[in-house]
């Protein structure tokens, strides 16, 4: 069995600290608060600016140390080279790559179209938007890309038929919620499995049960408040796009993804597949004139033009597809692999950094300490023991609002908490996603919301018709998020109950072989 | 385990003393030590492995010896 280095209170103490074993907190400590006065006090959803609380914590630690310093800098060293960090991002980076590429082959498009093609009325709108956006976020992963894509392209156009726009807003947060949950290739999803030792298709095959679970109320209720909410008067003008159906096509290379991660194909190689296909689509739809996409949307060498080199490349067959001139202050690399490969720099930089933090910590006794409280004054049964990690989870996400960052700072306490009580893998992932992923799109500061009310902001700019006073206040759509409620429902009742539960000896995760 | 089963595992209510018999062989993660025995947590089930030198958070492979249905505890050594 894998040695998993995340864990290990036991592993001799080497460092030491003036004010004892808490102080090792620190790092972190300063982190979660940088974290909630970014994040949750001034609403900037600034990764990179994490990165940098992150630093200053760990150097805020410094000074407290005892005797030789040096020990110090080797549990940061010790903690950045851990295989969840690791591992974590190489799934990240083939994962923004995939997202991207059906991204530019207009899959939004495609939805939106669906959209528009199953002529709804203005009370069928917030339901059938919640499964559309569904269906896009569990493609591409990302809850947010999710909000931003159907806030300016779905919600408009709700709009236009006169849905009520909060509960519209619901309702794409709610998709959101579903597919950064359940795919393969969410963040999420990757951080819940991988700090779990478990393989992500068995997570992502074994969360289904509790997804439908809440989705399916969740439906329901979008119908109901659909056609109970007050809808407001059709606005009245035009400049929403009808998308194109070509797009639709991108669910197979989705389906390709998810169908291999669950037959149990390492996710490089499932999303590798996905990506493939998805290119030669975009290709193919693009050389049909089907979808304005070609070669250079997927990657693009823009040189500068006063590379004689470059302009000769430019213009000779193949290669030519993939290198543009431009000025000499545009010059750089482009095209969905890039921007999906970088997109994630950040996020793996802040993950490198806080689980040193989180070793320093491990080191100094404070994470011994934190977690010797929980087993022996909370969670002293299996069932306050799940509880605590729903519960715990959701504290540290209603504080830490970026939810992939808060769920890697939670992520070793629901592992050390389930395995103390033999829960299997599968099941601590489960919770632990689950509740990362609604909470992040509840709370008025959750990063999820604030994307969405982002992009709400320059829709008056876009549609002449589009006034201010139509835009959501975050505040007022918290108790329409349906599917985030439920899912936290679910797994209360399911901690409560014993509803899904997997003990190690029940089943065990493929742990060592794939991810 | 195949495809459908990935989907169907867990799809029940599972009780939190699972109960095991004698012979039962089972993977687990060691959860505590008691003086020379090694403790095992399964839920709220308990399995002491007498003069077991294992550590805390090791996953092992157990065989049940005894087993005590009402009040869920029970004896196990290593396999």
């Amino acid at each position: 069995m894998e040695e998993e280095p995340t864990i290990d209170a036991e592993r001799g103490r080497s460092l030491e600290f003036h004010g004892g074993p808490a102080i090792s907190a620190i790092p972190i400590g300063v982190f979660i608060v940088w974290a909630v006065f970014q994040s949750g006090v001034l609403g900037i959803g600034d990764t990179s600016g994490l990165v940098v609380g992150m630093l200053v914590g760990l150097i805020a630690g410094l000074p407290f140390v005892r005797g030789d310093w040096k020990a110090y800098a080797d549990a940061i060293f010790e903690g950045m080279t851990q295989k969840v960090a690791a591992t974590a991002a190489v799934a990240w980076l083939w994962a923004g790559m995939f997202a991207n590429t059906i991204q530019a082959g207009g899959f939004v498009d495609g939805l939106v179209w669906a959209a528009n093609a199953a002529e709804v009325g203005a009370t069928l709108f917030p339901a059938v938007t919640f499964l559309l956006a569904g269906v896009l976020a569990t493609g591409i992963g990302t809850g947010y890309g999710t909000t931003i894509a159907f806030v300016t392209l779905v919600f408009p156009a709700g709009l236009l038929l006169g849905t009520n726009p909060i509960l519209l807003f619901g309702a794409i947060l709610s998709g959101a919620v579903f597919g950064d949950n359940l795919a393969p290739v969410s963040d999420t999803t990757i951080v819940s499995a991988v700090t779990q030792n478990a393989d992500i298709g068995g997570v992502v095959a074994s969360r289904v049960k509790y997804a439908v679970a809440a989705a399916v109320p969740a439906f329901f209720a979008f119908l109901i408040a659909g056609t109970t909410m007050a809808t407001t008067a059709p606005a009245t003008g035009s400049g929403v796009t009808a998308g194109a159906a070509w797009g639709l096509l991108h669910l197979i290379p989705v389906a390709i993804v998810i169908g291999t991660a669950i037959r149990g194909r390492h996710i490089v190689e499932a999303v590798s597949w996905g990506l493939a296909t998805a290119f030669v689509l975009n290709v193919l739809l693009g050389y049909f004139d089907l979808v304005e996409v070609g070669v250079s949307d997927v990657l693009v060498f823009m040189a500068p033009e006063s590379s004689g080199l470059a302009a000769t490349f430019d213009t000779a067959p193949l290669i030519g597809a993939v290198v543009e001139t431009v000025p000499a202050g545009e010059a750089g690399i482009g095209g969905s692999l890039y921007n999906g490969a970088v997109g994630f720099f950040p996020l793996i930089v802040l993950t490198l950094l806080i689980v040193a933090g989180a070793q320093i910590m491990r080191r100094g006794g404070g994470f011994e300490a934190l977690q010797n409280w929980l087993l022996e004054r909370v969670a002293t049964t299996v069932r306050r023991a799940e509880v605590t990690m729903v519960l715990g989870t959701a504290m540290v996400n209603a504080m830490v609002t970026i939810n992939t960052a808060a769920e890697i700072a939670i992520a070793p306490y629901v592992r050390t908490l389930g395995r103390r009580f033999n829960i299997n893998g599968y099941r601590r992932a489960n919770i632990l996603d689950a509740n990362t992923s609604a909470l992040g799109y509840i709370f008025p500061w959750g990063g999820g919301v604030l994307a969405g009310y982002s992009a709400m902001q320059t829709l008056p700019d876009e549609y002449a018709w589009f006034t201010a006073d139509m835009i959501v206040n975050p505040a007022a759509v918290f108790p329409y998020v349906f599917h985030g409620w439920f899912l936290v429902a679910v797994f209360l009742f399911a901690a409560v109950t014993g509803f899904g539960r997997e003990y190690v000896s029940d089943r065990e995760s493929e742990e060592v072989s794939r991810v | 385990m195949s495809r459908l089963d990935a989907f169907l595992a867990g799809l029940e209510f599972r009780t939190a003393t699972p109960q095991y018999q004698p012979g039962d062989e089972l993977p687990v993660i060691v959860t505590g030590r008691d003086g020379d025995d090694a403790l095992v947590r399964i839920g709220d089930t308990r399995l002491r492995l007498p003069d077991t030198d294992v550590a805390v958070d090791e996953e092992v492979r157990i065989r049940v010896t005894a087993f005590d249905a009402d009040r869920s505890t029970g004896e196990a050594e290593l396999v």
